[in-house]
């Protein structure tokens, strides 16, 4: 573990000394924020509209700035970076545990999720948004959002690993669009068209969503939350076997 | 060929390492790829053995194999039959240990760019267990060995490619090696740098390292190696000391004086300095 945590701490140095990659991961999620409540906001009035739970909409949208900046993790990218310069070779040279080199990656994408995630929250209390599950609830926001930061940069890694290719990663993160429109992004589940409410149950990030847009609107709606934790789980789990397996038998 | 280059390593076998001493041995080394084209067999049973404390000189031109081996030999790459061991130790069996036997200063200098010298040989002695306290007295050893104390805790990023072959010759020296494998150190360098990094070699080997070093430049062999061997088509074709093989082609063809280790290498892979009419192939040294 000590190995991983010392690759860990490197790749969040390499985040501190990369701040240009760092501020689209903020800027992009509260852009569409702001742009999606200025769009839909008059549509769904705080006062009239049930499912709101006496928010704005706002409060609603904000999940889907958590994911989405959660999903613009750069650790996949900066891996191709090192095994095109041949630095991921010198790591693959030393004697340590090949599942240190990816778990190092993603402790520092957990990090930098939590600080992210924070970021966007706090930023948007003053807009009004407020977390009604308290304190606790907030705890786990943040811990939902960077740990679906960390599945989606195991994703990331398996593609990078698999093509070791800057373009084909970079493409492979479009991959996330499609996934967070075929969620309840715009209003509830219930709400959706059939095709569409049978696309997002289908859809594991919608599991995630609700989840975390429940520790937002509602009290501690713990079966909500459960699955939430558990998608994140499950494919946290995938990726990791995954990536593990990817790395050991590269070649 | 086979049967001609054969019969060259059969006249040398006095220069063959002792069996006690023997750094690095490789046997029948066979790499095979899938590719769309079918089946591409890029070394085709490579044996070598390196005396301990020698400087081994690998020699061919591009595409022979030579990176090949050298990542079969360095634990980088799998190996599709026959066996390797590197300080005694096999591997494809063992390579953790044997990972912590060699150094490997690859191609392409990899370093991290955002990080500072000192910084990059901390953490690499650290993913070789050193506590964080012994890590960073070994970078201090290391960056005065190299002559990249002022430049210590600048990032990498702003390194010039000698500085940059420097530190990364540096970083497999972390865990005092037995064996350090240098895949063409020189290559992009101007010929100050070269000379730096040649310096930094005899240096190393002189402490009691075996060095081996796959290189394009024939100088360089000439100048570094006590022994070499030229792979072409991934299969060795001659082996020997410099003087040595020298001699042979000076024997087999009648010349009048010693001809330089770049005839020794045109014959060997069957090139030629103008190359033959419709023949584009291209030689590197």
């Amino acid at each position: 573990m000590s190995h991983s945590l010392a690759l860990g701490q490197r790749a969040l140095r390499e985040a501190w000394r990369t701040p240009e990659a760092l501020v689209p991961t903020l800027f992009i999620p509260l852009f569409f924020l702001v742009v999606n409540v200025g769009q839909a906001g008059k549509i769904f009035p705080s006062a009239s509209t049930g499912f709101l739970n006496g928010q704005g909409y706002g409060a609603f949208q904000l999940p889907s700035s958590l994911l989405l900046a959660a999903s613009f993790g750069t650790a996949a990218l900066f891996l191709v970076e090192e095994i095109e310069g041949g630095y991921f070779d010198k790591l693959r040279a030393t004697p340590i545990p090949r599942t240190s080199i990816v778990l190092g990656r993603l402790i520092a994408e957990l990090a930098k999720g939590l600080l992210i995630a924070t970021a966007i929250v706090l930023l948007a209390l003053p807009f009004g948004i407020t977390i009604a599950s308290g304190l606790l609830g907030f705890v786990l926001l943040i811990a939902l959002t960077a740990l679906w930061a960390v599945v989606f940069a195991g994703f990331m890694q398996l593609i990078a690993l698999k093509t070791r290719s800057a373009a084909a990663t970079n493409s492979g993160g479009l991959i996330f669009f499609p996934l967070l429109f075929l969620t309840p992004n715009f209003v509830p589940r219930d709400m959706l068209t059939r095709p569409m409410e049978i696309a997002a149950t289908l859809n594991p990030v919608t599991y995630v969503m609700e989840a975390l847009r429940s520790l937002i609107l509602d009290d501690l709606a713990w079966d909500r939350i459960a699955r939430g934790f558990a998608v994140v789980a499950v494919l946290g789990a995938i990726m990791l076997v995954l990536n593990v397996r990817m790395i050991r038998h590269y070649d | 060929m086979a049967e001609r280059n054969d019969a060259v390593r059969a006249e040398a076998p006095a220069m063959r390492p002792a069996d006690g001493a023997i750094a690095v041995h490789a046997e029948a080394l066979v790499k095979t790829y899938r590719s769309r084209a079918g089946v591409v067999e890029a070394v085709r049973g490579v044996d070598l053995d390196v005396a301990a404390g020698e400087v081994f000189g690998f020699l061919g031109p591009n595409g022979a194999g030579k990176s090949t081996t050298v990542r079969m030999l360095t634990t980088l790459l799998s190996i599709t039959s026959g066996t390797a061991r590197v300080a005694g130790v096999d591997v494809a069996h063992q390579p953790d240990l044997a990972r912590r036997r060699m150094g490997v200063a690859l191609q392409e200098a990899g370093l991290d760019p955002r990080q500072t010298g000192r910084e990059l040989l901390i953490l690499q002695g650290r993913l070789f267990n050193l506590s964080h306290r012994d890590a960073a007295r070994r970078a201090g050893e290391l960056l005065e060995l190299v002559e990249l104390e002022e430049a210590a805790d600048r990032r990498i990023s702003g390194y010039s490619g000698g500085m940059k072959r420097r530190l990364d010759l540096a970083s497999a020296l972390v865990h005092e090696p037995d064996v350090l494998f240098l895949d063409e150190p020189t290559t992009g360098l101007d010929p100050a740098s070269r000379l730096t990094v040649w310096d930094e070699v005899r240096r190393i080997n002189t402490r009691g390292t075996t060095v081996f070093l796959t290189t394009q430049y024939l100088e360089e062999a000439d100048q570094l190696c006590d022994r070499l061997a030229i792979i072409d088509d991934g299969r060795i074709v001659r082996e020997g000391t410099p003087a040595e093989l020298k001699a042979e082609l000076r024997g087999r063809r009648g010349l009048s004086s010693d001809p330089s280790l770049d005839d020794v290498f045109l014959d060997a892979t069957g090139r030629t300095r103008g190359g033959g009419a419709g023949d584009v192939r291209e030689v590197s040294a």
